[in-house]
C-alpha cells in the first residue's frame, strides 16, 4: 500500500530509498481522507479516544519513542538513466524506441542551439548586442522535455530553456531579432537578450524576476484543467529559483489545487556563483515534492532518453490525473552564469573540462545515434558547416535590420493608451524634433 | 444594501455572465471573512470559488497564470495590509505583462480586491490604504469606491476591464454603507473622477471613506464660513483624471498652496486612531486656513 511505504520512509532514520525512483504518494481524495472541507467525516465515534489520532491535519499512528526523522542527504532520491555516457541503453525496457527522424531533430536541436550560442556570446563581447546567456551543458534538459510534450503544451521558463522553442521550430531570425531588439521582435525591444516569447509556440515571454513564474504556472494549468484542454504546463525552473518564495507557493498551490502541470527543475550545481552546497541543505529540489504531496523524479538531465521518458509519464497521468509531477533534472551549468559572469572566479577549469568531455548530452547522444549507424563523422562535419551557416546568415541579418520607432516605447503599457501617456508620447517626439542629434536616430525605424 | 453585498452583487453578475471566472483566496469558499462571497461556491461551484493555502504571493502570481489562459481571475487579498508578499507579482509581472512580451501575452482579466482602511480598531495590520505605493506603477489600475452603488459598478468595470486592476474596499462601510444598488450588472467608468458637489471656492479632493469625511467639512465650511466647496471622489487612483481635478489650469489660478490633509508618517496605531485619522476637525481646519492665506 501506497500510504504504509510513504509512512514507512519517514520512520526510518539515515536509510535511502531503496529502487524506488517514484516517490508514491497518493492525493488526499484517492487515500479517502477528509480533504478541506469535511473533517467531520474523519472524526469517528469517540468510545475509544486513546486509540487513533483524531487530528484534521495529519494522518499517522501515535508513537511513543521520541526520534527525529533524520534527512537523507548521504543516499538521496536516486538518478534515472537510460544512457550511459558512451550513449548505451542501460535497461532495454526502458529504451523509448524513438524513431530516427526525432532522435535526429533531438540532435539538430541541441547543436542548432549550440552553434547559436556560441555566435552569439560571440557578439556580446563584441559589443553588438548587450547581453546573452548560454544554455551549454543543459541542452538535453530542453530538449528532452520539450520532445514529450503536446506543441499545444503551455510553457513557463525561467531564462536558460532557449531549447524548448528550438525544439519547436522558434526560426533562428527570431531568436536574434531579440537579441539584438530590433523591428522582427515580437517583444518590439522591450527587454534584455534572451528574454524569448512566443504565442504560436505557446512559450510565454520570459521575464527577469527569479521564480515568478512558478505560481502562475500553476494558475494557468488550473484554467486549463477548468476549460478540459487536454493540456499540461511545463514550468521550468533552477534549483536557485526553487529557494525563491514563489516556488513554495506555486508547489503548495498545484497540490492543493490539483493542477496539471509538471514542475522542471533544472539542478546545474550553480546559482551564478552560489554552489548548490550554499543553496539548500536538504537532498536537493527533488525530496521537497513529497512533503508538498507531489509526485517527485530525479533523473540524468544529460541524458535526452531519461528526460524524455520522465516527462512523457509526468504529462501522460498529469493530465489524466489532475495532479502536479515534479522532475528534478540533474545537469551541469558548463557555461558563465551570463556575459556578465566569469565563472572561474569561483571554480576550477578542471571542474567544468570534466563535464564538457566526459558528460555532455550532445556527445552522448551523438554516441548513441552512431551506435545505431544513423550518424557518422561526415554527417557531423556537413552538419556542423550547415548549421554554422544558417547561424551566420541571420546573424547578419539581425545585424542590419534598424530598431523599432521609438513611438513603441509608449505601447502596451495598458490595452488602451491612456491620455497622459499619449500627451508623453507627443513630448518625446517633440524633443527629438529640436534634440534629436544626440540620440541614436539613424539606427531606429522611423 | 450594503457595501459588502455590493460586491456580492457585482460577483455574482461576473460569474453568471463569464463561465471563465473564478473567484480565490483565503476563506472565500465559506463566505469571507466580510461575507462578501456568501452563496457564491454553492452557486457557481466548488471550481470555481474556492479557498487557496494562505499565502498571498501564490494568490496573485495564480490569479496572474489563470489571466494568462484568457479566464477571468477575481483573487482576494484578505486585507490590504497583507498585499505586501504580492508586491513583487503585482508591480514586477502583473503590470509589465503585457508591455515586456510585446503584446504577446497579458493578465488583463486579473482583478485583486482587498479589504481597506481604518476600522476604529484595526491598528497598524488591519487598516492600512497602501493604494499609494502602487500609484506609480504604469500597467495597473487601482481603484477605491466610496459606497456600495459606486464599489458595484466600478468592480464590474475593474473586472471587465483589459488589464490587471486592484479593488480597495473601505471596510469600516461594508456594513455601515446602505444604499439602493441595482441587482443587474451596471459600469461605472475607471478614471473618471466624479465631481459630487458643485463649488467655487475651494477644491476637496478624497476617496474611499474620506470623501464622507470632506463631504461634511463641505458642509461645515458652508454654514461656519460661508465657503463654496467642490467635492471630488477620485475613484481611480490609477491612471487618474487629471483633467477634472486640475479643470481650471491650477498652478497660476491657486490663491493658495494645497494643502494634504491625511495620517502622520507613523504606522497606524491602535489607541491612538481619533487622533491619528484626517477627521473633519483637521479638514475643516486646514480648509479654514486655506481661506484666510
Amino acid at each position: 500500500m501506497a500510504v504504509a511505504i510513504a509512512a514507512g520512509w519517514a520512520w526510518r532514520p539515515s536509510r535511502g530509498l531503496g529502487q524506488a525512483a517514484l516517490l508514491l504518494l497518493r492525493r488526499p481524495g484517492a487515500r479517502g481522507l477528509a480533504t478541506s472541507h469535511s473533517h467531520r467525516q474523519q472524526q469517528q465515534q469517540f468510545s475509544s479516544p486513546g486509540d487513533k489520532p483524531q487530528f484534521p491535519g495529519a494522518s499517522a499512528e501515535f508513537i511513543d519513542r521520541l526520534e527525529f526523522i533524520q534527512p537523507n542527504v548521504i543516499s538521496g532520491i536516486p538518478i534515472y538513466r537510460v544512457m550511459d555516457r558512451q550513449g548505451q541503453i542501460i535497461n532495454p525496457s526502458e529504451d523509448p524506441h524513438l524513431p530516427q527522424e526525432k532522435v535526429l531533430k533531438l540532435y539538430k536541436s541541441m547543436t542548432l542551439l549550440n552553434t547559436m550560442d556560441r555566435i552569439l556570446y560571440e557578439s556580446q563581447r563584441q559589443g553588438r548586442i548587450s547581453f546573452y546567456m548560454t544554455n551549454y551543458g543543459e541542452e538535453g534538459t530542453h530538449v528532452g522535455s520539450a520532445a514529450a510534450l503536446d506543441n499545444t503544451d503551455l510553457v513557463f521558463g525561467q531564462y536558460r530553456e532557449a531549447g524548448v522553442l528550438m525544439y519547436r521550430d522558434y526560426p533562428l531570425e527570431l531568436f536574434m531579432a531579440q537579441c539584438y531588439g530590433n523591428v522582427n521582435d515580437l517583444g518590439k525591444g522591450r527587454q534584455m537578450p534572451v528574454h524569448y516569447g512566443c504565442k504560436e509556440r505557446h512559450f510565454v515571454t520570459i521575464s527577469s524576476p527569479l521564480a515568478t513564474q512558478i505560481p502562475q504556472a500553476v494558475g494557468a494549468a488550473y484554467a486549463a484543467k477548468r476549460a478540459n484542454a487536454n493540456r499540461v504546463v511545463i514550468c521550468y525552473f533552477g534549483e536557485g529559483a526553487a529557494s525563491e518564495g514563489d516556488a513554495h507557493a506555486g508547489f503548495n498551490f498545484a497540490a492543493t489545487l490539483e493542477c496539471p502541470i509538471i514542475f522542471f527543475c533544472r539542478n546545474n550545481g550553480y546559482a551564478i556563483s552560489t554552489p548548490t552546497s550554499e543553496q539548500y541543505r536538504g537532498d536537493g529540489i527533488a525530496a521537497r515534492g513529497p512533503g508538498y504531496g507531489i509526485m517527485s523524479i530525479r533523473v540524468d538531465g544529460n541524458d535526452v532518453f531519461a528526460v524524455y521518458n520522465a516527462t512523457k509519464e509526468a504529462r501522460r497521468r498529469a493530465v489524466a490525473e489532475n495532479q502536479p509531477f515534479l522532475i528534478e533534472a540533474m545537469t551541469y551549468r558548463i557555461g558563465h552564469h551570463s556575459t556578465s559572469d566569469d565563472s572561474s572566479a569561483y571554480r576550477s577549469v578542471d571542474e567544468v573540462s570534466y563535464w564538457d568531455k566526459q558528460d555532455h548530452p550532445i556527445s552522448r547522444l551523438r554516441h548513441y545515434l552512431q551506435n545505431r549507424g544513423w550518424w557518422d563523422e561526415e554527417q557531423e562535419k556537413a552538419w556542423r558547416k550547415q548549421s554554422r551557416k544558417k547561424v551566420m546568415e541571420a546573424f547578419e541579418q539581425a545585424e542590419r535590420k534598424p530598431k523599432p520607432n521609438p513611438s513603441l516605447l509608449f505601447s502596451d503599457v495598458y490595452q488602451e493608451m491612456p491620455a497622459q501617456l499619449r500627451k508623453q508620447q507627443e513630448s518625446l517626439a517633440r524633443h527629438l524634433q529640436t534634440y534629436g542629434e544626440h540620440y541614436p536616430m539613424d539606427h531606429f525605424e522611423k | 444594501m450594503n457595501l459588502f453585498q455590493s460586491i456580492t452583487s457585482a460577483l455574482d453578475n461576473s460569474l453568471a455572465k463569464d463561465p471563465t471566472a473564478v473567484i480565490f483566496g483565503e476563506d472565500v469558499a465559506f463566505g469571507g471573512v466580510f461575507r462578501c462571497t456568501v452563496g457564491l461556491r454553492d452557486k457557481y461551484g466548488k471550481d470555481r470559488v474556492f479557498n487557496t493555502p494562505l499565502c498571498e504571493q501564490g494568490i496573485v502570481g495564480f490569479g496572474i497564470g489563470i489571466a494568462v489562459t484568457g479566464a477571468t481571475a477575481i483573487a482576494e487579498i484578505q486585507f490590504a495590509d497583507y498585499i505586501f508578499p504580492a508586491f513583487d507579482q503585482i508591480v514586477n509581472e502583473a503590470a509589465k505583462y503585457r508591455y515586456r512580451s510585446g503584446d504577446l501575452f497579458n493578465c488583463g482579466s486579473l482583478t485583486i480586491r482587498a479589504p481597506w482602511g481604518c476600522v476604529g480598531h484595526g491598528a497598524l495590520y488591519h487598516s492600512q490604504s497602501p493604494e499609494a505605493f502602487f500609484a506609480h506603477c504604469p500597467g495597473i489600475k487601482v481603484v477605491v469606491p466610496r459606497s456600495p452603488f459606486q464599489a458595484k459598478g466600478l468592480l464590474l468595470s475593474c473586472i471587465e476591464d483589459k488589464n490587471p486592476c486592484i479593488f480597495f474596499e473601505p471596510k469600516i462601510l461594508y456594513r455601515a454603507a446602505v444604499e439602493q444598488v441595482p441587482v443587474e450588472p451596471y459600469n461605472i467608468p475607471l478614471s473618471q473622477a466624479e465631481v459630487i458637489q458643485e463649488g467655487s471656492d475651494i477644491t476637496l479632493v478624497a476617496w474611499g471613506t474620506q470623501v464622507h469625511v470632506v463631504r461634511e467639512v463641505a458642509s461645515m465650511a458652508k454654514e461656519k464660513l460661508g465657503v463654496s466647496c467642490e467635492v471630488i471622489d477620485l475613484r481611480t487612483i490609477l491612471p487618474w483624471d487629471v483633467d477634472t481635478v486640475c479643470k481650471e489650469e491650477c498652478f497660476l489660478n491657486l490663491e493658495a498652496p494645497i494643502s494634504r490633509v491625511c495620517g502622520y508618517d507613523t504606522p497606524f496605531p491602535h489607541i491612538f486612531e481619533p487622533f491619528y485619522i484626517p477627521d473633519k476637525w483637521k479638514c475643516y481646519d486646514a480648509l479654514r486656513k486655506m481661506i484666510n492665506y
